[in-house]
């Protein structure tokens, strides 16, 4: 074992981790958002409303990431409207290809997670709420989410999870992220195996954080869960 | 526990009645559950309405704070009009926070408890009158602790929902209801969902209740308590008030040969 070179490539990895996370982030945070609305309007009464949104759930679900990120960084420019907007100056950039295409796909899986959550908090307990005088946002800020949130919490840290790991496909329109970096060092050394372990173990030490981060904030809600006697 | 204050707002008021229904139908898509029901309640009243499943007597109880919405007919709750408008062929209401002040006055107690799970009881009991009626926190958890004391729970405020039995559960849901300072209580088979030995201790608190002249209407399969405890029995078959009057007469039997038919399987 070489250790000095493992210790050399780790170093040079290492460089990758901030624009990984940021990746993550920036298309978690504003993936949540448009899942918020997506889920909104799939939950609608009206055909005309809901089947959009749904037809939009299952187009992202259902095409292959990679797909999709090299369908908004080459298949954009094509666009001549588009070359002429102002939009271009972010969407020529392939950082902002990238969170786009993230954000996108995020918000079909993380829509259905909200759906799912929000229709396991079980009827009795809306009901009681109703009868208590409660009903519009003030039922939903105090009974709806906060049950919701704690069905799909799990859930979503799983989506975390995937997403950390999806940023590597970033690489592939030229970012260097981790995987872009160990793409570079792999094709300059031919170490491959010492190489792409590493880059393995620097994932699975973000994601092992991600993991224990989201125990902690479940064990702090799911107090009722705990044979805890406060 | 009733205030002087609050005998003096029932003698002011003692010619309207907390709860007051006319001509009330609901149905189900073609079924028909309820066939006009003309109906009321009188502060101190506690009426048990009993009858065979699928005679309506949820259905109805769920009709009076609009649980469920009625086909047609009107409810007035303190003598207030509650506004329903029609949009096709059915029912909505027109004033949702009209809704929601008079359903805090008309309180439920429910089958299943339906505690929220993710607060402690303490929290269940302080959420209504905080988020909903807007009052001080710290006079409404004085007065919350005050309840659960009175239903045999002070020592359970701060567990949670699942870490009580179901008796303790539905006493608890009890409280929840009483903390909001209602004008009468709702009863949806409120010892049903039972095991047979926890069914007393919530019986106790019922009968408690009863004896303080709280208004309340009860939907039961529980005889005893009916026949002990309740100033009148409406008994509901098919969608329609069959037979009503006090215990007494009811029990004594002859005055409805169904009801005669059904207290005898109970008793059978």
């Amino acid at each position: 074992m070489d250790w000095l070179f493992i210790q050399d490539i780790f170093r040079q990895m290492l460089v990758g981790i901030p624009l990984t996370l940021e990746l993550t982030v920036v298309s978690l945070l504003a993936g949540f958002v448009l899942a918020g609305l997506v889920q909104a309007l799939v939950s609608s009464r009206h055909g005309i409303i809901r089947r959009p949104a749904a037809a939009y759930v299952e187009l992202f679900r259902g095409t292959p990431l990679l797909l999709q990120i090299f369908l908004i960084y080459y298949g954009l420019g094509q666009i001549d409207l588009l070359r002429q907007s102002f939009l271009w100056t972010l969407l020529r950039e392939p950082y902002w290809c990238a969170v786009l295409a993230l954000t996108l796909n995020t918000s079909a899986y993380t829509a259905e997670i909200i759906r799912g959550a929000v229709q396991a908090v079980p009827p009795g307990e809306i009901e009681a709420a109703r009868s208590c005088g409660m009903s519009g946002l003030l039922l939903r800020r105090r009974i709806v989410w906060p049950i919701a949130i704690r069905h799909g919490l799990p859930v979503y840290s799983s989506e975390v999870i995937q997403m950390v790991k999806a940023t590597s496909l970033a690489s592939i329109i030229t970012l260097n992220e981790i995987t872009g970096i160990t793409y570079r060092l792999a094709s300059d050394t031919y170490r491959v195996i010492e190489i792409f372990t590493v880059a393995g173990f620097i994932y699975l030490s973000l994601n092992f954080v991600v993991s224990l981060v989201f125990a902690v904030v479940e064990r702090f809600l799911n107090g009722h869960l705990a044979d805890r006697r406060t | 526990m009733t205030s002087d204050l609050q005998q003096a707002a029932r003698a002011n008021t003692a010619a309207v009645p907390a709860i007051s229904v006319d001509g009330l139908h609901k149905h189900f898509g073609t079924h028909e559950v309820l066939k006009g029901i003309d109906f009321q309640a009188h502060d101190g009243e506690v009426v048990s309405i009993l009858g065979s499943s699928g005679s309506g007597k949820s259905t109805f109880l769920r009709c009076l704070n609009l649980l469920e919405m009625p086909s047609a007919g009107r409810l007035r709750i303190l003598g207030e009009e509650v506004g329903m408008k029609k949009v096709g062929s059915s029912l909505v209401i027109a004033d949702q926070r009209q809704v929601d002040r008079l359903r805090t006055q008309v309180a439920m107690v429910f089958q299943n408890f339906c505690l929220w799970h993710h607060m402690t009881v303490l929290e269940n009991l302080m959420e209504a009158p905080v988020h909903v009626q807007r009052r001080v926190r710290g006079e409404v958890r004085d007065e919350a602790l005050a309840m659960l004391e009175r239903v045999g729970l002070q020592d359970r405020a701060g567990f949670y929902p699942a870490q009580l039995s179901g008796g303790q559960q539905q006493r608890a849901a009890i409280a929840r209801a009483l903390v909001m300072r209602p004008r009468a209580l709702l009863f949806d088979e409120p010892t049903s969902a039972l095991d047979p030995e926890l069914v007393g201790e919530v019986l106790k608190v019922m009968r408690d209740l009863a004896s303080e002249g709280r208004t309340m209407l009860v939907v039961t399969h529980e005889m005893g308590f009916a026949r002990d405890v309740s100033s009148r029995i409406v008994f509901l078959e098919q969608g329609t008030i069959a037979a009503t009057g006090s215990p007494r007469q009811l029990f004594g039997g002859g005055v409805s040969e169904r009801f005669d038919q059904f207290v005898s399987r109970f008793n059978g």
